[in-house]
């Protein structure tokens, strides 16, 4: 007896080469079908999917494709009277849109479109006596919302407004037996959160906090024989943990520990030629989520047809270096 | 969207089902509408509980609705005896139930389950306790579900050895089960802690995050390790290949921390220069470092040997001149570590240019954070089993790479040659890591060199020919003069390579060395080698200009060599140069 390794088999039909341009008229349609049912389904995570179809835009240089104004309006009727920003009108406001809404405010340079003393605000006022952060007013601890207060306010260039060191205590008390991290202390390790974790230490410059090697050899033993990444043991590849488990090992200078031809040859198979995008896997229906992490795996990989992105933020890197801002990474 | 496969349709399909969704978003979008209005004129009634519970069924992530049920329900609360309060959650948590069943990954869903049970006036944890089973006995690895576990076990009290006894039982029944493995790393520790402690049977709900197994020195017993062993081979015979057994093996081997101390205080009488290396990496600027010279305490200036590092293991300081280049004087020096309550001192005697103090590195100081070495009686019985596993499958990569670890820990250099013949195999049978394992290789020639250079108590550090591909362990070799990285697979010279204080001559012949930031203010450098690697422009030697002492540079066989006005070039960046081979 013995464990299947679990995988997906890519067919030799598979596409290998980049369609950059169907992925741009993916997008540029995506925001165009506003009546569609699944689009309005998906309304809860609006501001993220916008910050998801601009980023990929901005790293295939098509930005300018997409409505900024009513982007940008769009954004400013989403921050409430607390400073906090909701996925879309109606909704409630909450750590992750309003990272999602900072990230593209400063894609298009317009940060001082929105009330950012606000924002800092709702961002302090979401720590906790241990150092986490809530993602709202209800009090879900989370490290990914550890994660999306230091990014926000790093955006802003307002780190000092919280308390930086127990934000560090209580993210280092989420670090597991394998080098890991899970969502809170206790939790199993998942690439998701090892992500946050990694991109919080690198933003509080606290890296060298990390068992670099322990953590390297969990992340590069999530590639399997198809060359994707899974993002915990015994599951399967998915395109967004190329970006997951990439970024994360880009930042702790240990990329090279992946088979970057292999895992480029998932990615690409993950393309769907008609529609054009990136499913999770071969086969899949695509969406704007999977090829943003598609196109920035590939940005990391080293692909020169498209922009270089920053492995902490997953922004182009001429938008961080405009802001000023460069998060450390190991090397 | 994950894991939904795109299905080929005719376009009558494609028309039925265009219409289907038009009808199913009018019937969303008008129960949305309606609980976006009433929300909007403060109604918190239980038809807008029946509202947001239709939509919150088929989308259970639209996390503004939860937000909107709590206010409800927190209103009627207000309204309602204990009794109605305690009916009114319970239906909730059938309803949490229903939705569970359908999206068990829901983050709302969860978070709100969590909120229900902090609220309900009459709390039934075992209820909660067997839904968990539930669930887990469904999908053993859902996180959601785990993380709901532990809270309901640290709120109801439940003792630690029950859950480890889930956890048994759990593996008992399928050893690949990465969550329980994870899970009993949390646990083991609370146990049976080795220090002593006493172990607390029962953990009251705390507020204070429970100690990492990664950031705190977590010891367990050695008879419970023991045992540990025993049900991890067990897991490794029946499935070999399973990872998640191979992960918590390593761990258990491995869970000794080193000692925050200060290793090494060395001064020098030409430079009147103080380095520090620590036994891990600190910011010097913060943790109040104090230099005493002479009962004096002295004002300077630490600075990390790179500009790069914020935190690093190597500190250096400049004394104000003339403090100690007489050479007829002797003086003492202590540097304090306030932070940790610790200090190191160094005499620098009369007639000597130069003096240090540190420990007696031995393989068991200096390197242990890796794998802790316990009793060699246990771990040379757990080498002779994982060897038996390895007879019977040859090929295991989880097998050899745990092979490697167990020697190191027994042996280093006495399994040095199996070892390097072991990595061989491991990059044929896993070869989309070998670069990991390339790396993990040089780390461990790098430690075996260190503990040679040791043994022979000289300040030449010498590895030639290894298929070096990283450098790491710099901090330990703060002294040494001369060093020899020749004929390695060595791309850079990393910024840590400032670490080497005391460098005298660097040889790193034979490389595919492109880059040299760490050769960077290397006071004592004259001479170095860099034949045959890949340095392209003259740029790429500029840091070189910081080590004012350099004469000799041996530049032959790198493209840089053929650009033009190089050796003009190179002359008025390195102007003490006087022996350059181009």
């Amino acid at each position: 007896m013995g464990t299947q390794i679990k995988d997906v088999i890519i067919k030799p039909d598979a596409p290998s080469s980049l369609l950059l341009d169907k992925h741009a008229d993916y997008i540029a349609a995506y925001g165009s079908k506003k009546d569609d049912y699944e689009y309005t389904l998906s309304e809860y995570l609006r501001m993220s999917g916008i910050y998801w179809g601009l980023t990929v835009m901005d790293l295939m240089d098509q930005l300018h494709r997409m409505n900024r104004q009513e982007i940008v309006d769009f954004i400013k009727s989403c921050q409430h009277e607390c400073g906090g920003i909701s996925a879309s009108i109606g909704h409630d406001p909450h750590l992750l849109y309003t990272l999602s809404a900072v990230q593209i405010l400063c894609l298009y340079g317009s940060v001082d479109e929105i009330d950012v003393d606000k924002v800092v605000e709702y961002v302090k006022g979401l720590q906790q006596e241990d150092g986490s952060f809530a993602g709202d007013k209800w009090g879900e601890i989370d490290t990914r919302f550890s994660f999306c207060a230091v990014a926000t306010l790093s955006l802003l260039g307002k780190m000092d407004a919280i308390n930086v060191d127990k934000a560090i205590e209580f993210v280092l008390s989420c670090m597991n037996f394998d080098g890991g991290f899970g969502c809170r202390p206790g939790s199993e390790s998942h690439a998701g959160q090892i992500y946050c974790c990694t991109g919080f230490l690198s933003l509080t410059g606290q890296l060298h906090q990390l068992n670099a090697d322990l953590l390297g050899w969990w992340l590069c033993e999530r590639q399997l024989p198809s060359g994707g990444l899974n993002g915990r043991p015994e599951k399967l590849p998915d395109v967004c943990y190329s970006w997951w488990v990439l970024a994360s090992l880009k930042i702790i200078g240990r990329i090279h520990w992946i088979d970057k031809a292999k895992l480029r040859g998932f990615i690409l198979a993950c393309q769907d030629e008609e529609t054009g995008g990136f499913a999770d896997r071969p086969g899949d229906m695509v969406d704007p989520f999977h090829t943003l992490f598609g196109v920035a795996g590939l940005s990391l990989l080293g692909d020169d047809q498209i922009k270089a992105v920053n492995p902490v933020l997953c922004m182009p890197e001429d938008v961080l270096q405009r802001i000023g801002l460069q998060p450390d990474l190991l090397s | 969207m994950h894991g939904r496969v795109k299905v080929k349709t005719t376009a009558q399909q494609e028309e039925e089902k265009r219409k289907e969704r038009e009808k199913k978003l009018k019937i969303y979008v008008a129960a949305r509408d309606a609980c976006f209005s009433k929300r909007t004129d403060g109604v918190l009634d239980e038809e807008a509980l029946q509202l947001t519970q239709q939509l919150l069924s088929s989308n259970p992530d639209f996390a503004t609705l939860w937000n909107y049920r709590r206010e409800i329900l927190m209103h009627q609360e207000t309204i309602k005896d204990e009794d109605e309060v305690q009916n009114i959650y319970e239906a909730e948590l059938l309803f949490l139930e229903s939705c569970l069943k359908v999206n068990p990954k829901s983050y709302g869903s969860w978070h709100h389950r969590s909120w229900v049970s902090a609220r309900l006036p009459r709390p039934d944890w075992s209820r909660e306790l067997s839904l968990c089973d539930r669930c887990l006995s469904l999908d053993d690895r859902n996180f959601h579900c785990w993380d709901y576990r532990r809270m309901v076990v640290r709120m109801s009290g439940v003792p630690v050895d029950k859950e480890l006894e889930f956890t048994d039982r759990l593996i008992g029944s399928n050893f690949s089960n990465y969550s329980s493995w994870h899970y009993r790393s949390t646990l083991l520790p609370l146990l049976h802690p080795e220090s002593p402690e006493p172990p607390s049977p029962c953990r009251q709900p705390q507020s204070s995050p429970p100690p990492s197994p990664q950031t705190q020195s977590h010891r367990v017993c050695e008879e419970q390790l023991l045992k540990e062993y025993e049900l991890v081979q067990n897991a490794f015979f029946t499935d070999p290949n399973d990872q998640s057994a191979w992960f918590y093996y390593r761990w258990l081997l491995g869970r000794a921390e080193r000692e925050e101390m200060i290793s090494c205080v060395y001064v020098s009488r030409e430079e009147e220069r103080v380095a520090v290396a620590f036994s891990r990496p600190v910011n010097a600027q913060s943790v109040g470092l104090f230099l005493v010279l002479d009962g004096q305490p002295q004002r300077v200036e630490w600075r990390s040997v790179h500009p790069r590092f914020k935190q690093s293991p190597v500190w250096i300081c400049d004394l104000p001149p003339g403090t100690i280049n007489d050479i007829s004087n002797e003086h003492n020096l202590t540097v304090h570590w306030t932070e940790k309550h610790t200090h190191r001192d160094c005499a620098l005697y009369t007639g000597r240019t130069e003096s240090w103090c540190r420990d007696t590195a031995t393989d068991q100081e200096l390197f242990r954070s890796e794998l802790s070495v316990e009793k060699t009686s246990v771990l040379q019985s757990e080498l002779q089993s994982v060897n038996q596993l390895q007879e019977l499958e040859p090929l295991n990569k989880w097998c050899l790479l745990t092979i490697i670890l167990l020697m190191r820990a027994l042996d280093p250099l006495g399994y040095e040659k199996e070892t390097l013949a072991h990595f061989q195999t491991l990059k044929e049978v896993d070869s989309m890591r070998s670069a990991y394992y390339n790396d993990l290789c040089s780390k461990f020639m790098i430690e075996n060199t260190i503990l040679k250079m040791e043994y022979a108590e000289v300040r030449v550090f010498s590895i030639s020919d290894r298929n070096l591909t990283t450098l790491c362990h710099l901090d330990q070799l703060l002294l040494v003069t001369h060093i020899n990285l020749s004929s390695n697979q060595l791309q850079r010279l990393p910024p840590q390579f400032a670490m080497l204080q005391c460098l005298e001559v660097l040889e790193a012949d034979n490389n595919c060395i492109e880059n040299l930031e760490g050769v960077y203010h290397l006071l004592r450098l004259e001479e170095v080698s860099l034949r045959n690697n890949k340095i392209s422009t003259p740029a790429d030697l500029k840091p070189l200009a910081s080590c004012r002492k350099l004469k000799r540079l041996d530049l032959r066989g790198n493209p840089v060599t053929q650009s033009p006005d190089v050796e003009s070039e190179l002359s008025e960046l390195l102007p003490s140069v006087t022996d350059l081979l181009l």
